[in-house]
Formats: structure tokens, C-alpha cells, sequence
């Protein structure tokens, strides 16, 4: 996908209390043909998405004042539907959980890569912008296909059997490729708020869908682990990691 | 308070009576009675003030005024030989400071009508912890009654002491712990700075091929940096919980799912083979602890492996533990480094050249180990390659909370 320059710039309000982080983030953003605008705090960060219109927000959450997780969750009830990620430290694990848990889109880990950074920008932005998809509309994702008005799965055009349950959980994680989702999530979604605890019992559920689904599932390339949070399904496969396609 | 010139009782008078070994009990009370009394009732009033004495501060001087006033002789002098010091009341002409200490050493006891001199030793059980030395009228009984006392009143003092060190350093640590913590969030400020310029140079494109080698450094030590304060991190995180463990149930094939997620960026040179016995292995112990232990062992296969070559998970049931190895190609650890290799900031000749670290590393997976009554080793040679191994209970041994 080529960048034009016809598309507007995708306005980025960035909040965190360091200026030397800010400023690092800035120059490479604004080049690559974002639109910043910046904020000290989380209470400034509040008042400004009433008064302007942004894209997407990278939220720092360790900062004076309300802090990042308090913002998260006061941004998400002012723009419920305004794309938002946090900056953690790498250690933050339960803190990256209840980021998403609140609300977050993603989170990005310092010291990140500006490459990873503006990946995860534009693929918050474009699901963001992306209309509402139908329920019943297939998905597909590298070789894999799903027909959710059969609950028929099928990898290469090979049809794979999947029980019920490893069918739903296929189902919610392609619906949110590109995201993590924590196993609280996952396990709400397919078992409902009382099995939220259930760790083990999902990983187990997971294993049996990677020997189905992957090619080797203790190197995954469809259904990531997303260490100490939850599972991410791959947007799109990088391209070399698909079989030769037959020449056309 | 209480009153010293109190008649003793009955029973006790009696027993004096005894040991005086004297005359009639009906007969009016013997000069050598009169003295056992006196001496009874001085010992009680030295018991009953050394117990008043702050058990933070040093006793030897308080304990020798103490002897000089309350059994009126000239003078007193007490040794400590765990502090090396020595404590006098009264006159002294010749320093008594080789005289306590060889009494302390050599355990040499006497009473000598010539010069006075009552040596004892003080024992805390069979262990001489110093010496006393009173000059004047004493008893022999009595001088060995009151070294008891002061030995008694030191060691008490030493123990209080003791517990205050093992306070202070436990303080200490505690300081370290978020001195570091803190060192390490503010570096990733920095870092994450770093990063983003020389990136953002290296993504304009029109470098000299100096300039990228230059700019490539740049990112490659910044990498690096970053990896070490998160491994200072991870450190000062493991103590600040005081390894105390939790027991919980732990899913062996999820844990490891988790650590080789989490170093994907360090595992990009080395292949990864997870080999569990099978789905369903699982133990009781803690999962913080045994995702450090794990971490670091694939961690240093990420580091050490010869690029291209594959880094092997394995774990398998014994018969009452789960035993973990991590298997990677590089350089051979030599056998005189397989036990020091797991202290602190020992880094063995064969790796310091080759990799960068702390040294912190392995002696963090010791303990995790070993705080849940596990143990780790090490075989490493040419052929085979290293294998880095923990065993750990399948249920939690003793002291572990659950």
C-alpha cells in the first residue's frame, strides 16, 4: 500500500510529560506525514480531544497529575470510539492488561521502534475508519477462511474441522486481528464473565487450534502469543512467510 | 521498686545456712552467714539492674560500675571479645587488657589471696565471650555468679545487636532495590529517545555507507542497553518480593509459551525447539519466580547459541519434580565454572569476551530455584553443548505459601 498525499494527514495527539520523548516522537511523525499535537498531561490531553478532532492518541501511563490509566479510561467515556495507545515500560505486564482492559486499542513498548510505532498508529487509525463489518461477511486472513454463516474454517482451501468452542474462538480473534486481546477478553467472550479467570483452560482450547490451524504450532504465525496479556491474531502475514502462490 | 534489705526467705535462708556450712540453726546468725546473706542479696540487686540496662547500647561499662559499687571492691575490668573491648571501674596501675584476654583465651581461672584477684571467664555455653577480672574481697562462688550475670547481659546485648544488622541490611537491600528500579524506568526515557533518532536517520536513506555502519552501532548498543536495564529491572523487581514464593497451579506449556514470546526480539538469530512431555505437564510452585528462572535460560541461549542454531526447551516429570533444561550451541563453559557460573557477578572467562552482562543473571535463576526448594546446574562441552537445568518439586516443600 503506497501513502499519497492526497490522503489527509492522520492527526496524532500525543500526551506524555517528558519533552525529550515528545520531541523524539514528533520529528520522525510529523515526516512521515502525521499530524502531532502535544499535551503535558492527561488533564490537558482531556481538554483538548473536546476542542479538536484527532485520529488516534499515544498515551504515556506513567505521568504526574491524573496519570495515563485514569486519562484512558476518562478519554474512552468522552470518545468511545477514538482509537487510543499506550506507552509502557517493559516490564508493565499487568499494567499493558488493564490498559486494554480499559479500553485501549494497543499498547507499545519503550523503547519502541518508530517503524512499529507508525505501524501501530495507521492499523489503529484504519480499523478505526473501517465501517462496521458484517456479521456474516467471510474473513480472510494469509490462507486462512472463514465463513461465519456456515462456522466452516478452511486453510488453503483445505476445510479444517473445529469444535464449537475452538470455532468462537477463531471467530473473535479474527474479528480483532491486528489486536491483543487479553485472555479476561477471549474467555468473557466465549464462556462468559464467570470464566474470566480460566486461564489454563484457554491455553489448552488455544493449542488444539494451532495444530489445526498452523503449519507449526510452536513457532505460530496466524495466532500470536502476546506474553503475560493474551493473543494477538495476525493482520496479515508478512509475505514471505506465505507459500509460493501459483503463478498467474 | 524492689526492696533489697528484705529478708530472704525460709527456704533460701536455709540453703545459704548450707552452703555457709556453718554452725547451729538455732544459733545467732555467723559472721560467714552474715556475708552469704549480704552476697545473695547483691547478686539479686545486680540481676535486677542489669535487666534495666538498654539493651541497644553497650553494657560493659554500666556492668563493671555496677560489680565495683554494688559488691564494694576496688576494681573491676570486663572484656568483651566478640567487640575486642575493655571495660574498667575503679584503679587499675597495669592495663588489664592482656590479662583479660588470655584469661578469655586460654579459659584460665583463679582466685588469688595474694594480689586480690578473682579471674573468670564468661561462658555462653561451651564458648568464651570474654573475661572479668575484680580485685578486692570476693568469694570465689561469687565472682563465678556474677561472671554469669555479665555474660548473660552481653550476650543479650549481642543479640539485640544482631537483630538490628540483619534490620539495617534488610533496609539496605531494600534501598538498593528501588534506587535501581528507579535507575531503570529513567533509562528507558533516554533509550527510547536514542532509538528514535538514530532511526530516524537510518530511515532517511541518503547515508554513506560509513555513516549507516556508524548509525547501525548506534541502534545495536542502544539494544543492548536497553536489554541490560531490563534485566536490572527484572533484578530489582525478583527482590523487592524477598523471594518469598506463591504457590500456584502452573501450566508448563503456557509458561514457556509466555517467556518465548517475551524475548522474541533477543531469540531473532537462534531457531526455538519447545519440547514438554506433555500438554497437559503441570506444578505447584511460583509462576513469577519460575518465568526469571526460564527467562534467563532463554534468555542466555538467545545470547550465547551460535547464530542459526537452535535453542531447545525442554521439560519432563520426574518422579516428585519437573525438571527444565534449556539447550543451545556456543562456546563450552569449562567444568571449573559450573558451580561459580551461578554466583553473582561471576562471569566465566569463556562468555565475558563474548557477550555483554551483568552477572546478575544466573545467580537470580539460583535463587528462584532455591527458594522453592529447587536446585539448578550446568554440563557444557563441546559436543554436546550447554545445557542449563532446573529441577523443581511437583508440590511445593516446606515454607512455601500457597
Amino acid at each position: 500500500m503506497t501513502a499519497s498525499s492526497s490522503i489527509p494527514a492522520i492527526r496524532v495527539l500525543l500526551v506524555d510529560d517528558e519533552p525529550a520523548i515528545r520531541r523524539a516522537l514528533r520529528t520522525p511523525l510529523n515526516e512521515m506525514g502525521f499530524q502531532t499535537t502535544e499535551a503535558v498531561r492527561g488533564e490537558d490531553a482531556l481538554h483538548l480531544v473536546q476542542t479538536q478532532t484527532f485520529d488516534v492518541v499515544l498515551l504515556d501511563v506513567n505521568m504526574p497529575g491524573i496519570g495515563g490509566m485514569k486519562t484512558l479510561v476518562r478519554l474512552r467515556a468522552l470518545a468511545p470510539r477514538l482509537p487510543i495507545l499506550m506507552l509502557t515500560v517493559v516490564d508493565g505486564e499487568e499494567e499493558k492488561v488493564e490498559a486494554l482492559e480499559n479500553g485501549a486499542d494497543d499498547y507499545i513498548t519503550k523503547p519502541f521502534s518508530i517503524r512499529e510505532c507508525v505501524a501501530r498508529l495507521r492499523s489503529a487509525v484504519r480499523r478505526a475508519q473501517t465501517p462496521e463489518r458484517n456479521e456474516d461477511a467471510p474473513i480472510a486472513i494469509g490462507e486462512i477462511q472463514v465463513l461465519p454463516t456456515r462456522r466452516a474454517v478452511s486453510k488453503a482451501g483445505q476445510s479444517i474441522h473445529l469444535t464449537r468452542k475452538q470455532y468462537d474462538i477463531l471467530y473473535y480473534l479474527m474479528t480483532h486481528a491486528g489486536r491483543a486481546v487479553t485472555y479476561g477478553k477471549l474467555l468473557t467472550a466465549v464462556w462468559g464473565p464467570d470464566y474470566r479467570q480460566e486461564v489454563d483452560y484457554l491455553r489448552t482450547f488455544v493449542r488444539q487450534l494451532r495444530k489445526k490451524i498452523e503449519d507449526d504450532p510452536s513457532d505460530p504465525k496466524y495466532l500470536l502469543t502476546d506474553a503475560y496479556v493474551g493473543y494477538r491474531f495476525a493482520e496479515q502475514l508478512v509475505e514471505n512467510d506465505v507459500p509460493d502462490a501459483p503463478a498467474s | 521498686m524492689m526492696n533489697f534489705r528484705r529478708v530472704l526467705p525460709a527456704g533460701r535462708r536455709r540453703e545459704t545456712l548450707a552452703q555457709g556450712g556453718a554452725s547451729a540453726p538455732t544459733a545467732p546468725p555467723a559472721p560467714a552467714v552474715a556475708q552469704s546473706q549480704l552476697d545473695a542479696e547483691r547478686l539479686c540487686r545486680l540481676i535486677h539492674e542489669t535487666t534495666k540496662l538498654d539493651p541497644h547500647r553497650k553494657p560493659g561499662h554500666q556492668l563493671a560500675f555496677l560489680v565495683r559499687s554494688i559488691f564494694q571492691v576496688e576494681s573491676v575490668a570486663i572484656f568483651d571479645a566478640d567487640l575486642h573491648e575493655v571495660y574498667q571501674s575503679g584503679e587499675w596501675f597495669d592495663d588489664p587488657q592482656n590479662m583479660l584476654q588470655n584469661i578469655s583465651t586460654f579459659e584460665t581461672v583463679s582466685d588469688d589471696p595474694e594480689t586480690g584477684l578473682s579471674r573468670r571467664v564468661l561462658h555462653m555455653g561451651q564458648l568464651s565471650i570474654g573475661a572479668l577480672v575484680i580485685r578486692g574481697e570476693t568469694r570465689g562462688q561469687i565472682a563465678t555468679a556474677i561472671a554469669s550475670v555479665v555474660a548473660i547481659t552481653f550476650d543479650r546485648y549481642h543479640s539485640f545487636a544482631n537483630e538490628s544488622r540483619t534490620e539495617i541490611a534488610r533496609q539496605t537491600e531494600q534501598l538498593r532495590t528501588t534506587v535501581l528500579d528507579s535507575l531503570a524506568h529513567a533509562y528507558k526515557t533516554p533509550l527510547t529517545v536514542i532509538r528514535a533518532a538514530s532511526e530516524g536517520l537510518s530511515a532517511r536513506g541518503s547515508l554513506s555507507l560509513e555513516q549507516a555502519e556508524l548509525v547501525a552501532q548506534i541502534e545495536e548498543q542502544t539494544a543492548l542497553l536497553n536489554r541490560l536495564t531490563t534485566s536490572l529491572l527484572r533484578t530489582a523487581r525478583l527482590q523487592a518480593s524477598e523471594m518469598i514464593p506463591h504457590a500456584e497451579k502452573v501450566e508448563v506449556a503456557s509458561l514457556v509459551e509466555d517467556v518465548v514470546a517475551s524475548l522474541r526480539d533477543q531469540l531473532a538469530k537462534v531457531s526455538v525447539r519447545v519440547e514438554i512431555a506433555r500438554d497437559d505437564l503441570s506444578l505447584r510452585c511460583d509462576r513469577g519466580l519460575l518465568v526469571a528462572l526460564l527467562t534467563q535460560y532463554v534468555d542466555n541461549a538467545a545470547k550465547y547459541g551460535a547464530p542459526g542454531t537452535a535453542a531447545t526447551i525442554h521439560a519432563e516429570d520426574g518422579d516428585s519434580e519437573v525438571i527444565f533444561s534449556v539447550h543451545s550451541k556456543g562456546p563450552v563453559i569449562p567444568p571449573a565454572d559450573f558451580e561459580r557460573i551461578f554466583d553473582r557477578y561471576y562471569r566465566s572467562s569463556a562468555s565475558s569476551n563474548k557477550a555483554p552482562g551483568t552477572g546478575i543473571g544466573l545467580s537470580i535463576a539460583k535463587r528462584a530455584a532455591q527458594a522453592q526448594g529447587g536446585h539448578v546446574w550446568v554440563t557444557s562441552d563441546l559436543q554436546k553443548g550447554t545445557t542449563f537445568y532446573a529441577s523443581l518439586p511437583i508440590t511445593p516443600q516446606g515454607g512455601i505459601r500457597t
